[in-house]
């Protein structure tokens, strides 16, 4: 990867691509998670000490993932990732119930950060092919996720050991445009009463799709204009 | 004009008059660029006579001694095996960039948990922490030769100027709009330069502490930048596949390098100002006339991006960094390729001469460092031991001392 490649993917994000943020507790599966979104082997992850950035492409688009390590000692670290990021993807290990107050803990300060206000969350309720993993719907439960109110968010059970849950199939290029039905599209759009939780894994398998809906709906990614706090580049909206 | 020291550098091989004009001290150098250990030293001598008239009948001798320990220094075989010496685990992220001062004594990190640190060299203590920046610390740099001051450059979008001393901030220097990416001193330590994502590079004033000038014009990132040695020239590499020369004092464009075909990765002078090097991600290295802005030559070779390039401290050969993982060695005057470095298994995305220029040192995101001999490009010795690929490298000014900084967190000494 090297420095150069970071400063590549720092750089002022053209059209189509989306900075994706992956953030929980650690040994959530975030590395594996990333791991099987790029199609890569998954039988050595170790616990990640820094970061781990990958580029993938997915209908169109380019997705610049930045997975940080979720250990507490790295925790204070994650705002220095905050800026510019399009979706925040959280974590979160169904099966361990004891660290759930912790993990749900860590995900309402992500939700109160200035610099993350009002970036689509995708919770991954992950882990789900172990015997004692709690369900999408207790975890949004548990975590209040119905209070949300200044963003768009969605729960999404998965399994990143076995991809289920986790890739980007059968999305069309349409779907972007119109997610899930027209009403339920709609609902997203609006920002304030959006969320819906995804519980079966397979029914759902669109979880970034939606990321990617919502968030060029609400903050606008299909132009690089973020990126100079408000000016908008002209040249950029004639191609729109 | 009075003269009234000769003083030695050593690389790249010169020799340093301290006169008195005016009743003002003053300073200039002999460069010895091409000196070998067979030059003959009574012709060079002679010759430098001719177009020194500092050098009289008197000193003569003295100059002969000092050429002849130059020649010595040169010549001194070099069998040196490194070893590792320490490991530092201070920092609680990965490393971004490493750099020494002068003497060696001292070096400094720079890191993601925003923090810079000043390291005992032969120690490997943690002298001091610097901290303040509120993001990613991930340009750094010592005004050398002088050594007494630190610059950090942050993706909080300041750089901030350290005493080395006592860690004190002397002063934060705010105005860019978007990361700085790339700093460096000028070689008189009277100017900073920063590189940002917003575009632009500036200078600041280090006595006033504030902005001296904004270099503008470039219409994509800027990435590196370099002042020449005598400190009136500094050029930027752009995202936007150009390189501009600038003028230091007024700030004006004075050439742009147009003929990449893609983001430049680095871009430095040569010693004697006269050549500009510049490596892209079009697989190239290209050649430029100081002077006039002129192409001068492309490198070719290279089956995929260029990722570093440098010249050795005399300015004659120049080594090139790929994301292929290999590198090579090109002679600066006739613009072959020297030497191939093989050998990597993943990405070199840094590339350095020694200080005496019969070394390179490369590191590679296949997590080693490796060693090789500039001239034929034999791997001499793989520096192995980091746990994540390797961003930074760098040799100490005596040149048997290397540091590498990782992707792991850590900082290591070899010996």
């Amino acid at each position: 990867m090297g420095l150069l490649s970071i400063l590549r993917k720092l750089k002022s994000t053209p059209d189509q691509e989306v900075r994706i943020l992956l953030l929980g507790l650690d040994n959530a599966g975030k590395t594996t998670l990333l791991k099987q979104l790029a199609s890569e082997d998954i039988s050595h992850i170790t616990p990640t000490q820094g970061f781990n950035i990958k580029s993938v492409q997915s209908q169109g688009f380019k997705l610049n993932v930045w997975d940080i390590g979720g250990q507490r000692k790295i925790r204070p670290y994650w705002r220095n990732y905050f800026e510019n990021t399009d979706i925040l993807i959280y974590v979160i290990d169904s099966a361990d119930r004891k660290r759930f107050e912790e993990t749900g803990q860590e995900l309402a300060e992500l939700l109160d950060e200035e610099k993350l206000s009002g970036v689509p969350v995708l919770i991954f309720a992950n882990k789900q092919d172990l015997l004692t993993a709690a369900p999408a719907s207790e975890i949004a439960e548990g975590l209040n996720l119905h209070t949300i109110r200044d963003r768009v968010w969605q729960i999404q059970s998965c399994s990143a050991l076995s991809g289920e849950g986790v890739q980007i199939k059968d999305a069309s290029p349409a779907r972007l445009c119109s997610p899930e039905g027209k009403d339920d599209g709609e609902a997203k759009f609006s920002k304030g009463t959006a969320g819906s939780v995804a519980s079966s894994p397979c029914s759902s398998s669109e979880g970034l799709v939606w990321g990617l809906v919502s968030s060029s709906a609400c903050r606008g990614i299909f132009h690089p204009s973020r990126r100079f706090d408000g000016e908008v580049s002209s040249l950029a909206l004639g191609e729109r | 004009m009075r003269l009234k020291r000769l003083l030695l550098r050593y690389y790249p091989p010169g020799i340093i008059l301290e006169y008195v004009q005016g009743g003002e001290p003053k300073t200039r150098s002999i460069d010895l660029l091409d000196l070998s250990p067979d030059t003959d030293v009574m012709a060079l001598v002679e010759e430098i006579r001719k177009g020194e008239p500092l050098i009289t009948a008197s000193c003569k001798e003295q100059v002969i001694h000092l050429v002849r320990r130059l020649q010595e220094k040169l010549g001194e075989k070099e069998d040196h095996k490194f070893y590792l010496f320490k490991v530092l685990r201070a920092h609680i992220l990965p490393l971004t960039n490493v750099a020494f001062n002068k003497s060696g004594s001292r070096f400094i990190t720079g890191s993601y948990d925003r923090t810079c640190k000043v390291w005992d060299t032969a120690s490997g203590e943690e002298l001091r922490t610097l901290e303040g920046h509120r993001n990613v610390v991930y340009a750094i740099a010592f005004n050398n030769p002088y050594g007494d001051k630190i610059a950090t450059g942050s993706f909080d979008k300041t750089c901030k100027l350290w005493s080395t001393e006592t860690g004190k901030c002397y002063h934060t220097f705010r105005g860019h709009t978007a990361e700085i990416v790339c700093l460096s001193f000028n070689l008189q330590s009277t100017l900073v330069a920063t590189g940002s994502m917003d575009t632009t590079a500036k200078l600041w004033d280090i006595e006033k502490g504030e902005e001296a000038v904004t270099l503008s014009g470039h219409s994509a990132e800027i990435i590196a930048l370099s002042f020449n040695t005598t400190g009136d020239r500094i050029i930027t590499g752009s995202f936007d596949h150009t390189v501009a020369v600038w003028d230091v004092g007024t700030g004006r464009r004075l050439h742009t390098l147009i003929g990449h075909r893609g983001e430049i990765s680095s871009a430095q002078f040569s010693w004697d100002c006269s050549l500009i090097v510049t490596g892209s991600m079009d697989k190239t290295c290209m050649l430029w006339n100081a002077m006039t802005g002129r192409h001068v030559a492309t490198l070719t070779g290279h089956s995929d991006e260029i990722l570093d390039v440098c010249f050795d401290y005399a300015g004659q050969r120049i080594a090139t960094a790929s994301a292929d993982g290999s590198g090579r060695v090109y002679n600066a005057e006739t613009k072959m390729c020297i030497a191939k470095i093989e050998g990597h298994q993943g990405e070199i995305s840094k590339i350095c001469f020694n200080p005496k220029g019969n070394r390179i040192l490369t590191a590679s995101s296949d997590k080693t460092a490796r060693l090789w001999d500039a001239a034929t490009g034999q791997c001499i010795q793989i520096l192995e031991g980091h746990n994540d690929e390797i961003f930074s490298c760098a040799f100490n000014y005596k040149g048997n001392i290397i540091i590498t900084g990782s992707k792991d967190n850590t900082c290591r000494i070899w010996r």
